[in-house]
């Protein structure tokens, strides 16, 4: 595991505490000089196989020549720096189509569990692996029973012997759904029922999951698109170390929100530079009409103004180093925004996403199906509308 | 550009006298004089528009501003006699037009229509803007009561003789008002906001405060989403000034009032139907700035237009 970038790679590469614009500037003069060898080798559109293969090939190549590892802290192998530096790293690849930002952007909802809450030594080897595109890793949240109500979840870990101060061991019993990419994953950062069905949020505990752990079964599921990427995985009595616990026992509902800044800010700015190259790529082919000018500028409104929100909420993280219930509407406006951009897809390219079989078409229908779940998944569009009444406008209880 | 924290309290402070004024029927510009409103255009522009805009669209008080920023912008000395021609309902372009020696000219203006002796009409020519300083007498002003009696504006007709042009930065001056009407949107989006907040926890029915209810929390929350989506993209507009970002936030503030105003009025139901309530205030004004210095919609046909003649989509701003 290179925990510093070889000598080598390091000439071209910025300090981390250089101006962010400087860091942008020699990250996509390097990125340029790599095109060939960065640039996807499969046929478009790709399988899901293929675009896990491709991310981890670019995740690879980036940690070789030193930039994957910025904006981590220096114990889990990176270079330090702000995390704003991946945020910048994450949107250059999305905007080059060189690896799917709902994927890429993972390692931002992973990394940081166990950077915060693994041993210094589980962490100091784990991470790198992840950053380096050696492994993949999943997130066992939510269940069958457990979607928006993640609190209710029942996936139960017991500890081996019965006291959890002293037990070496806990077995796991019970199932995850909606695990992203759980069937290529090494390992799986899992929230598990440890204190009394009805201890709520105070009676869960996270563990750093091997995925190859006898007992750990993993069923993908064909999405709307086609493609497979989640899974439902079963735990029958597999056994896990006490030494994978992130954090303590029954603290894991902290893990699960430390994650949340993470997810509100550096993979909504690489969702956004997504989206603006799906635009991107509309305008290139759309019809040089009035209905499309109108239907285009309507969307690249919407699309500034979610991306100057993301911006003052990267930028708020980053000098208070939290951030909270107020993303609620970051993530209400990426979602919106998500919609908005493939419905002027349908509507200006009529026929396509319906009826086209070529690889264009084929992508177009993909990602305007998985634009329709940008209102479920991280937290139901109807969730963040009950958190901002609540929590932003004090509107007090529901009846 | 002023710090956060100190731009905060030159806002309540503002806000709270320009409220005084309104409460006590002063008059809002000299307000604004007393508050050396020219003297922070001159110093801290960016600033100096964000607050006072605001604070004039939290308060809905009228005020013929406008005039000082558009002529400043354009590089002349503000003056409360000076208007500066704005073009008609929801258009931009400069409006004036010169054929023969002849400026001809059709537009809106504030309240200071009524007491201008001279104004500034920025014309479109061949080789660029051009503007020409003419006297009141040239002007034909009509007062316009329109949605909204109590914000002041007037349509123009100017018509003069053999204009003495001199070069003027149309472009400029164009995003600086856009800037300056978007603020002053924003801050009616909050106040239709809080009118409609404080009404679901005071109103009850069914046992209870309407606030309890979902379906009207729901629209409450849009409305927020909406007016914070406002206030980041004028927060970009001033960080990264330029007239493409300006036009956007003008368009930003079209849309989120449309969204701000529906939600606000329908939760207020009955009583935001009336002029018993200070909603439709609110409401009208907004209305009217929305057509200020170009439409939502206007402008987000002209800048689809541009990127489709373009074939490019420009992120504009970065982290």
């Amino acid at each position: 595991m290179s925990s510093t970038p070889s000598s080598e790679a390091g000439s071209h590469l910025p300090e981390p505490s250089a101006p962010l614009a400087e860091y942008r500037a020699r990250l996509h003069a390097w990125l340029d000089a790599q095109h060939e060898a960065l640039a996807p080798r499969y046929e478009p559109p790709g399988t899901l196989d293929d675009h896990v293969a491709q991310m981890q090939r670019v995740k690879s190549l980036l940690h070789e020549g030193g930039w994957m590892q910025y904006g981590w802290p220096e114990r889990v192998g990176g270079r330090g720096g702000s995390p704003m530096l991946r945020t910048e790293l994450g949107a250059a690849l999305a905007a080059r189509d060189l690896a799917d930002p709902g994927l890429f952007s993972l390692v931002e909802v992973l990394a940081p569990s166990l950077i915060d809450f693994a041993s210094p030594e589980l962490a100091a080897q784990a991470v790198p692996r992840l950053l380096s595109g050696e492994e993949l890793w999943c997130q066992g949240f939510s269940e069958p029973d457990s979607g928006s109500d993640l609190a209710s979840l029942r996936c139960r870990a017991t500890p081996r012997g019965g006291d959890p101060a002293t037990a070496r061991e806990w077995v796991i019993r019970g199932q995850k759904v909606w695990t992203s990419l759980a069937q290529y994953s090494q390992r799986c950062v899992l929230l598990t029922r440890t204190g009394s069905a009805e201890s709520r949020h105070r009676g869960i505990t996270a563990f750093f999951v091997d995925m190859d752990t006898p007992g750990v079964t993993v069923r993908p599921i064909e999405m709307i698109n086609g493609e497979q990427e989640f899974a439902e995985v079963f735990f029958d009595d597999a056994v896990v170390p006490a030494d994978r616990m992130l954090g303590s026992p029954g603290g894991g509902w902290a893990v699960a929100m430390s994650i949340l800044p993470y997810e509100r800010s550096s993979c909504f700015w690489q969702r956004i530079a997504f989206l603006y190259g799906r635009l991107q790529r509309l305008v290139e082919v759309a019809p040089d009409d009035e209905r499309a000018a109108e239907t285009v500028g309507q969307a690249y409104l919407e699309l500034f103004a979610l991306r100057a929100r993301s911006r003052a909420t990267q930028h708020r993280l980053a000098a208070t180093g939290t951030i909270g219930a107020e993303t609620s509407i970051d993530k209400v406006l990426v979602a919106t925004t998500e919609q908005t951009v493939f419905d002027a897809v349908r509507r200006l390219l009529p026929g396509t996403v319906e009826l086209d079989d070529g690889a264009a078409g084929e992508r177009w229908r993909n990602e305007y199906l998985y634009s329709r779940a940008a209102t479920i998944y991280g937290g139901t569009g109807e969730v963040q509308r009950n958190i901002i009444a609540r929590r932003l406008l004090g509107l007090g209880d529901e009846a | 550009m002023i710090e956060a924290e100190e731009r905060a309290q030159m806002s309540e402070a503002v806000r709270g006298a320009l409220a005084g004024a309104v409460a006590n029927g002063d008059d809002v510009d000299a307000t604004l004089a007393k508050l050396d409103w020219l003297e922070m255009l001159r110093d801290e522009p960016d600033d100096a528009i964000g607050i006072v805009f605001g604070a004039l669209g939290r308060t809905n008080a009228a005020a013929t501003a406008l005039d000082d920023v558009l002529a400043a912008a354009l590089g002349h000395e503000p003056r409360p006699d000076l208007a500066v021609l704005l073009p008609p309902f929801a258009a931009w372009a400069a409006p004036g037009r010169v054929a023969g020696g002849e400026l001809r000219a059709e537009g809106l203006a504030t309240a200071r229509a009524a007491g201008a002796h001279e104004w500034w009409v920025v014309c479109e020519t061949d080789a660029g803007p051009r503007a020409t300083l003419v006297p009141a007498a040239a002007a034909e002003i009509r007062r316009v009561d329109g949605v909204d009696p109590g914000g002041g504006l007037h349509s123009v007709r100017i018509q003069a003789d053999a204009p003495d042009l001199v070069p003027a930065d149309w472009t400029a001056a164009l995003g600086r008002g856009r800037r300056a009407v978007a603020h002053q949107i924003e801050g009616g989006c909050r106040t239709l906001l809080e009118l409609a907040r404080s009404h679901t926890l005071e109103r009850e029915q069914f046992g209870g405060p309407i606030a309890r209810f979902q379906a009207v929390r729901h629209k409450l929350a849009e409305a927020l989403v909406a007016t914070e989506a406002l206030e980041a993209a004028l927060d970009a507009a001033r960080q990264d000034p330029g007239p493409e970002t300006a036009a956007l936030a003008k368009a930003v503030a079209g849309r989120s009032q449309r969204t701000v105003a529906r939600h606000a009025q329908q939760v207020l139901a009955g009583i935001g139907f009336t002029i018993e309530h200070a909603l439709h205030r609110y409401l009208k004004r907004t209305m009217a700035l929305e057509g200020l210095l170009g439409s939502a919609d206007a402008i987000a046909l002209d800048v689809g237009r541009r990127l489709l003649a373009e074939r490019r989509v420009p992120t504009l701003i970065e982290l």
